[in-house]
């Protein structure tokens, strides 16, 4: 059986600009335009855009959807209000690993736009309906809206320079702020929000204005970049990628995630039993990160020995472009401390590495 | 996509260039196109008697790695140490200062068996 990808709205614009197309997540999205590794520095040095219309745009709304979101998701909404961003956690019922990790949008008191990995679409709009019954605090409408809406992230420490040349509304959104915004006479979202480790906005327009925003943001002097170093990107800042840091057999207590995670939050939260027997007896293993020597690249499922002894797996590794060496997050066995000397098996070959903090690179 | 007329090229996406015995060898231009930015390339041991077609090097984007084999029976006779620092020569100048290797040819009848670049053309456009 085939496979239908399917592709943003901006596919055609994409593909003029020469861009290298590959699958993720069930989307055909830009790997790369003009090179992976110009494309990351960018993002460092000046700012970037990327199509991340791939990732699932879906509307809870109504009188139940507080309480809905509240009893899904790990975090707590309690703390903060609406027009601000949240960073937040679906965790299975059964054994609290991370089905999806989300951004949530809290557009009205009685709006939210919920944001996760593409492939977790499905599983989450299940999930929501389902918190509505659970959580019994009256109607909410939940509703896919990815197909009618672009998801833009223009990352980098020019980057609200640049937006506010053309778009000062959408340019001057706060750290974590949601503001409502017009383009082309058509209602969007800014957010100050990204997956970098840089200041950027994430703008949301209707799928029938994208081509000129694209166009505006990429006049305005922009670079377009790709998913590939979207991953790059966000392997230096030490955010989790979902797949290998986060998703079955993972807790966010293991991914070093314990702040999304609100115990204390009034009524619980799906899965939390499961987690908080994790959370007594400590979780078995930790994602750290190993800054290595060298620049071959680990890669996920290698092995990290420390004193002789198997002491875990990388998850995610590349070079950085930025420090000019490689570098990997792995689950080590909690025994293994900061700034252990460690050696990582690729292909029969042993990289030496130190076991580190994330993030690897910093905004100054 | 260039290919130069003075080299032979292999399946894997090698050329060679062959001069009194001795062969230089790299990645096309369409095979760094397809690996993307080069950031690794672990280079073959001086000295080394390698066989045809055997895996002796590997080259590493930021996306995926991929083997370099040996495209004739041979010694390594010489590597690209540059490489090591810089490997985005591969990249850059695929047919100039990114070469790999050079090896003293063992076997002269293999070279035969090497394809000419309108061949190798052929076979990367279909």
């Amino acid at each position: 059986m085939t496979e239908i990808l399917r592709t943003s709205p901006l596919d055609a614009v994409h593909r003029a600009l020469g861009a290298r197309l590959a699958e993720f997540g069930g989307w055909e999205m830009p790997i790369q335009y003009s090179g992976v590794i110009e494309e990351h520095r960018a993002c460092r040095e000046s700012a970037v855009v990327f199509d991340v219309s791939h990732l699932g745009s879906v509307r809870v709304s109504g009188p139940g959807a507080f309480a809905a979101l509240q009893w899904a998701f790990t975090n707590d909404l309690n703390r903060i209000e609406p027009r601000r961003a949240q960073y937040t956690h679906l965790l299975d019922e059964r054994d609290a690993h991370v089905v999806d990790d989300i951004i949530v949008w809290w557009l009205e008191p009685e709006a939210f736009t919920v944001m996760p990995n593409a492939s977790n679409t499905e599983p989450l709009v299940a999930a929501i309906k389902a918190a509505v019954k659970t959580a019994a605090a009256g109607e909410a409408e939940v509703l896919d809206v990815t197909d009618s809406r672009v998801v833009l992230a223009v990352q980098g420490p020019e980057a609200r320079a640049r937006l506010s040349t053309f778009w000062p509304e959408a340019a001057s959104v706060g750290h974590f702020h949601v503001v409502p915004v017009t383009w082309l006479g058509e209602s969007g979202w800014a957010s100050g929000t990204g997956y970098t480790g840089e200041d950027g906005v994430e703008i949301e327009v209707p799928a029938s204005v994208a081509n000129e925003l694209w166009d505006a943001i990429v006049a305005s002097g922009v670079t377009p970049a790709g998913l590939g170093a979207r991953d790059t990107l966000r392997l230096e800042a030490g955010l989790p990628l979902h797949g290998h840091e986060l998703g079955e057999g993972i807790t966010s207590l293991q991914a070093g995630l314990a702040w999304v995670v609100r115990f204390d939050k009034p009524g619980g939260f799906r899965g939390a039993g499961a987690l908080r027997v994790e959370q007594e007896q400590g979780p078995s293993r930790v994602l750290r990160g190993i800054s290595v020597e060298g620049r071959q690249p680990p890669r996920g499922g290698n092995t990290v020995f420390f004193g002789g002894d198997d002491v875990g797996e990388v998850s995610s590794g590349n070079f950085s472009p930025i420090l000019g060496h490689s570098i990997a997050l792995a689950f080590l066995k909690p025994s293994v401390e900061l700034g252990a000397e460690v050696t990582i098996e690729v292909r029969g070959r042993e990289l030496r590495g130190t076991v580190v903090r994330p993030p690897f690179v910093r905004r100054p | 996509m260039i290919y130069p007329d003075d080299l032979k090229y292999t399946q894997e996406h090698e050329w060679v260039k062959v001069t009194d015995g001795r062969a230089m060898i790299g990645i096309t231009d369409f095979a760094q196109d397809a690996l993307g930015d080069v950031v690794f390339v672990q280079l073959p041991e001086i000295g080394v008697s390698v066989l045809r077609s055997v895996g002796i090097a590997e080259v590493e984007s930021t996306k995926s790695v991929s083997e370099i084999y040996a495209p004739l029976t041979g010694v390594i006779a010489e590597v690209n140490t540059a490489l090591e620092e810089t490997p985005e020569l591969l990249n850059q100048d695929p047919y100039g200062a990114g070469w790999i290797f050079v090896l003293e040819v063992g076997v002269e009848a293999e070279i035969g068996g090497l394809m000419d670049a309108s061949a190798y053309q052929a076979l990367v456009e279909g």
